[in-house]
């Protein structure tokens, strides 16, 4: 499947560089040279050793909120400083920018788009959502992401943001792979997860990126390298297409098994490096050694960790010397995966690589429902929220003081209940519920905020003190967001049959009434 | 007989290949005319004996498809065929129909292509042509999963019904261990292919003097003429003949020396071809009609030997509709026996295939109900107190 990339942020700018490195070491194209970076700030295109110079665009820089390099200092980081707002407010001002940029991508050479962004950063989730947006709306292809999700060392703001990028992409997208850098971080400094990884500690997650860039190349790259088509079971771009149609987020599993060369012994390998005619070891087409490969790709480090007994449908993509794939092998692992996944949808293909020293099993298990990592991210985010409305009540009542706010950088967080506060409820009448609820008077939020506050705080209780919450705001004849989600309103933020006209209407909270402006 | 033969998606595709090599190593002239039909461009590269002019890609301006396959999706592939009709019926028109006596539709039914365009295809030529139309199914196998087997059990329903005679192959009686994939599929599609040709090439040079035995193609037709499901059984024994550069300036009435085989060894081969991998394994004595084919030298074939052979297989199959007759190839190095056992009622595989789609058609149904509230209540927080960004 060809994709079109586009990096936004630091964090989508480094790993669509690597994601061209691992293509430039393919025989074949992934991209046709379709690849363009976003970014708020020009520094981390000085790190980008693929991207051309014109494949890098800043957006946003005239912005008078966006800090240019030269400016930044301790109190002041560069480019959107992660604020989720100004990176949509700077995107929003920059769109002609963005769409001059997309012009020189051929969207009829690629099979799909893939957004690349780092869903805490103000940048990858603001102006990655508007590029997304975008996307979609001039795109007939499908539109992926690959979203990195900030670690649980990362700050509370970087969660907040991520969960509600995560909140806002899925929707939009056609399907979203995240990556859990915490799961991947832990131990890639303690042992490199496969061979041609090293640890660059000059580049931040440089194991990571490398090990998600392999990942997604031999995902995507399927198919798509040169040379005879050989392949038995070939997978087609709407392989991959059907697979990752059900939408929701999607995640990827590879094990590697190299082959036994050490069987034939260092003799005649000793003796055929000096030309002796050594007879070719026999090939081993092992069906217990390709079942355990694919097993081993299903419980290995997904790039999201999830119960794969929620994965709605699977790809699987077995690589390797032709002589060594065992179709039994091959067959009874696909069966294996029917029988972990509960599903029936599964596709299998080979990928025959007549040079390959290795066999590798990758599995894509797509919209998975069962995923700590967001849930986790998700309660770290609304206590963030919750914190906000707090700090907001005592500090910030009314809009006059919306501009010190702005001046302090760290407290930017609770602009949605300002903002909204202040939009014209009549716009849009059947919003208007629930846009009540999230623009309540900011006194009674943050009285909820201070109730809930001890009973929160304990881990294990929080999920009964949130119904509890949320039962007591149904005496009050609240509509809380746990009632919306029984009857499925939730679901008309994004089902709107018109989303440009409620996306204008929130571009305004932003353009307009940001109170960090 | 001679046919035309058209290949659907992959599996078809391939398939049809092989008969083509099959039938040009052993000098049999079958395939009169030849057509593959595709929905994944990179696909119909793939065989090596079908002229490029006879290789159709449909679907490319398909929004879904777009030259890239459909997914392992069978409605895919009949909304692509139905919309691409014209373009297939176009091709159709270059097949000088009165030069065959039948159509021959081969298809993976497990696939998106073949499973869903085979039928489509299938129901153009049966409004086009009086002649018969025979389809050559391939089966999935049981670790193939749901998907293909839900496939291949709705897809079944319409060859069964649209075609004159359905002849199964079961890729799983053909699994063995120690395959690669490449080898499997290979290794199975030759052995169909051999089956397939040896037994339709019989009969067709329907002007030759061979004898009363030979088999001709109205023989074939009237034992396909059932409807239904039907098998192939093969067995072949190579021929003792002299080795070596002398042989060739023996005396030609050298040949005469070769004894040729008695009944019991014919019979034996037949029955060997019956309780052998057959191409579905079914129950024997389910058949409605049977055929049995020897190809090889005539001289090697007992007059007595067919007689008895069609004796002991009108008692197996419990039908006294059993012809029988060879089809001389003179340079042929082995005598084959090919039995066609039509309308066999009894296959447990095809329970087993429905068996496992109607669980499958389940599974998907489940998934298909909750699909967008589970991913609504994922990304959606407990109290939904986080609003999208745009």
């Amino acid at each position: 499947m060809k994709l079109a990339l586009f990096g936004v942020g630091n964090a989508g700018t480094r790993l669509v560089d690597r994601l061209l490195a691992a293509e430039s070491a393919l025989d074949g194209s992934l991209t046709a040279g379709n690849a363009i970076a976003f970014n708020t700030t020009p520094s981390a295109f000085a790190a980008a050793d693929q991207l051309e110079d014109e494949q890098m665009v800043v957006i946003g820089d005239t912005h008078p909120d966006v800090v240019a390099p030269e400016d930044a200092g301790a109190d002041r980081r560069e480019g959107v400083g992660g604020d989720l707002h100004l990176g949509v407010e700077a995107a929003r001002d920059d769109l002609p920018e963005i769409r001059r940029a997309l012009d020189t991508v051929d969207d009829t050479e690629v099979d799909a788009a893939l957004v690349v962004a780092g869903l805490g950063g103000g940048t990858g989730a603001g102006l990655g959502s508007v590029l997304l947006e975008e996307l979609k709306s001039i795109y007939e292809i499908p539109v992926y992401v690959l979203g990195v999700l900030p670690a649980s060392d990362e700050s509370d703001r970087r969660a907040w943001t991520a969960a509600r990028a995560i909140r806002t992409v899925v929707p939009l997208a056609d399907a979203v792979l995240p990556v859990d850098n915490e799961a991947w971080d832990a131990d890639a400094s303690a042992a490199p997860v496969e061979d041609g990884e090293d640890d660059d500690a000059t580049e931040p997650f440089a194991a990571v990126n490398e090990a998600v860039a392999e990942r997604v190349v031999s995902l995507f790259a399927v198919g798509e390298r040169e040379g005879p088509p050989l392949s038995e079971l070939r997978m087609d771009p709407n392989d991959i297409g059907r697979t990752l149609e059900v939408g929701g987020l999607a995640t990827i599993g590879h094990a590697r098994t190299e082959l036994d060369v050490e069987s034939e012994g260092w003799f005649d390998r000793f003796r055929r490096l000096l030309g002796f005619d050594v007879p070719e070891p026999e090939p081993q087409t092992d069906a217990m050694g390709i079942k355990q490969l694919v097993k081993r790709a299903l419980e290995s480090r997904l790039t999201l960790p999830c119960d794969v007994s929620t994965a709605d449908r699977v790809l699987l993509v077995l690589s390797g010397p032709p002589r060594e794939l065992s179709r039994k092998g091959f067959e009874t692992g696909r069966k294996l995966l029917e029988d972990e996944t509960g599903t029936v949808e599964i596709l299998a293909g080979d990928e025959p690589l007549d040079d390959a020293e290795s066999i590798t099993a990758t599995v894509l298990l797509s919209n998975v429902t069962e995923v700590p990592r967001i849930e986790a991210l998700q309660e770290r985010a609304v206590d963030f929220e919750r914190e906000q409305a707090v700090d907001e009540g005592s500090t910030d009542e009314t809009p006059a003081t919306e501009q010190s706010a702005a001046a302090e950088p760290n407290s930017k967080a609770a602009t949605t209940d300002a903002s909204t506060a202040e939009q014209p409820p009549a716009a849009e009448p059947e919003m208007g519920d629930e846009r009540e609820t999230d623009g309540e008077p900011t006194p009674d939020r943050t009285v909820d905020g201070q109730a809930d506050k001890p009973e929160a705080d304990d881990e294990a209780t929080d999920d009964q003190a949130v119904d509890e919450q949320a039962a007591s705001d149904k005496e009050d004849g609240q509509e809380t967001g746990e009632e919306a989600d029984e009857d499925g309103e939730h679901g008309f933020q994004f089902e709107d049959e018109d989303p440009e006209s409620s996306t204008d209407e929130e571009s305004d909270d932003y353009t307009v009434k940001d109170p960090f402006n | 007989m001679k046919l035309a033969t058209i290949g659907v998606g992959n599996a078809g595709s391939k398939l049809i290949d092989r008969m083509l090599e099959f039938e040009q190593e052993t000098g049999r002239d079958l395939c009169r005319h030849v057509l593959v039909i595709n929905t994944a461009r990179t696909d119909l590269a793939k065989p090596e004996y079908v002229p490029e002019d006879r290789r159709v890609l449909i679907g490319d301006t398909h929004q879904k498809a777009k030259g890239h396959g459909v997914g392992g999706d069978g409605e895919v592939g009949a909304e692509v065929a139905k919309n691409d009709i014209d373009e297939i019926r176009r091709v159709f028109d270059d097949v000088e129909i009165h030069e065959v006596d039948a159509i021959l539709v081969a298809a993976g039914l497990g696939g998106g292509t073949g499973s869903g365009a085979g039928p489509v295809v299938i129901d153009e030529l049966q409004k086009m042509y009086d002649e018969p139309v025979y389809g050559l199914g391939v089966l999935p196998g049981e670790y193939e999963g749901g998907r293909p087997a839900l496939n291949a059990a709705r897809s079944l329903q319409s060859f069964v019904t649209k075609v004159d005679n359905f002849i199964a192959f079961d890729n799983d009686a053909w699994r063995s261990r120690g395959q690669t994939v490449e080898e499997g599929y290979e290794q199975m599609n030759r052995e169909l292919a051999t089956r397939i040709v040896t037994l339709l090439a019989a009969g067709e040079v329907d002007d030759s003097d061979v004898g009363e035995n030979a088999m001709d193609s109205s023989d074939i037709m009237r034992t396909l003429d059932t409807g239904g499901v039907s098998s192939i059984g093969y067995a072949s024994s190579d021929l003792d003949k002299p080795e070596g550069l002398l042989s060739k300036y023996k005396s030609p009435d050298k040949d005469e020396e070769i004894n040729s085989m008695d009944a019991a060894k014919i019979k034996g081969l037949v029955r060997r071809a019956v309780n052998s991998r057959l191409t579905i394994p079914c129950e024997v004595s389910s058949a409605d009609r049977a055929l049995i084919v020897f190809a090889g030298p005539s001289s090697m074939i007992s007059r007595k030997g067919i007689e008895a052979s069609r004796e002991w297989l009108e008692k197996e199959a419990d039908t006294v509709e059993v012809l029988a007759g060879d089809d001389p190839r003179e340079d042929s190095d082995t005598l084959a026996a090919v039995v066609l056992l039509s309308n066999v009622t009894e296959t447990p595989r095809i329970k087993e295939i429905q068996n496992q789609a109607v669980d499958a058609q389940n599974k998907i149904q489940e998934l298909d109900a909750v699909r967008e509230e589970e991913i609504n209540s994922l990304i959606t927080d407990d109290d939904n107190e986080l609003d999208p960004i745009v």
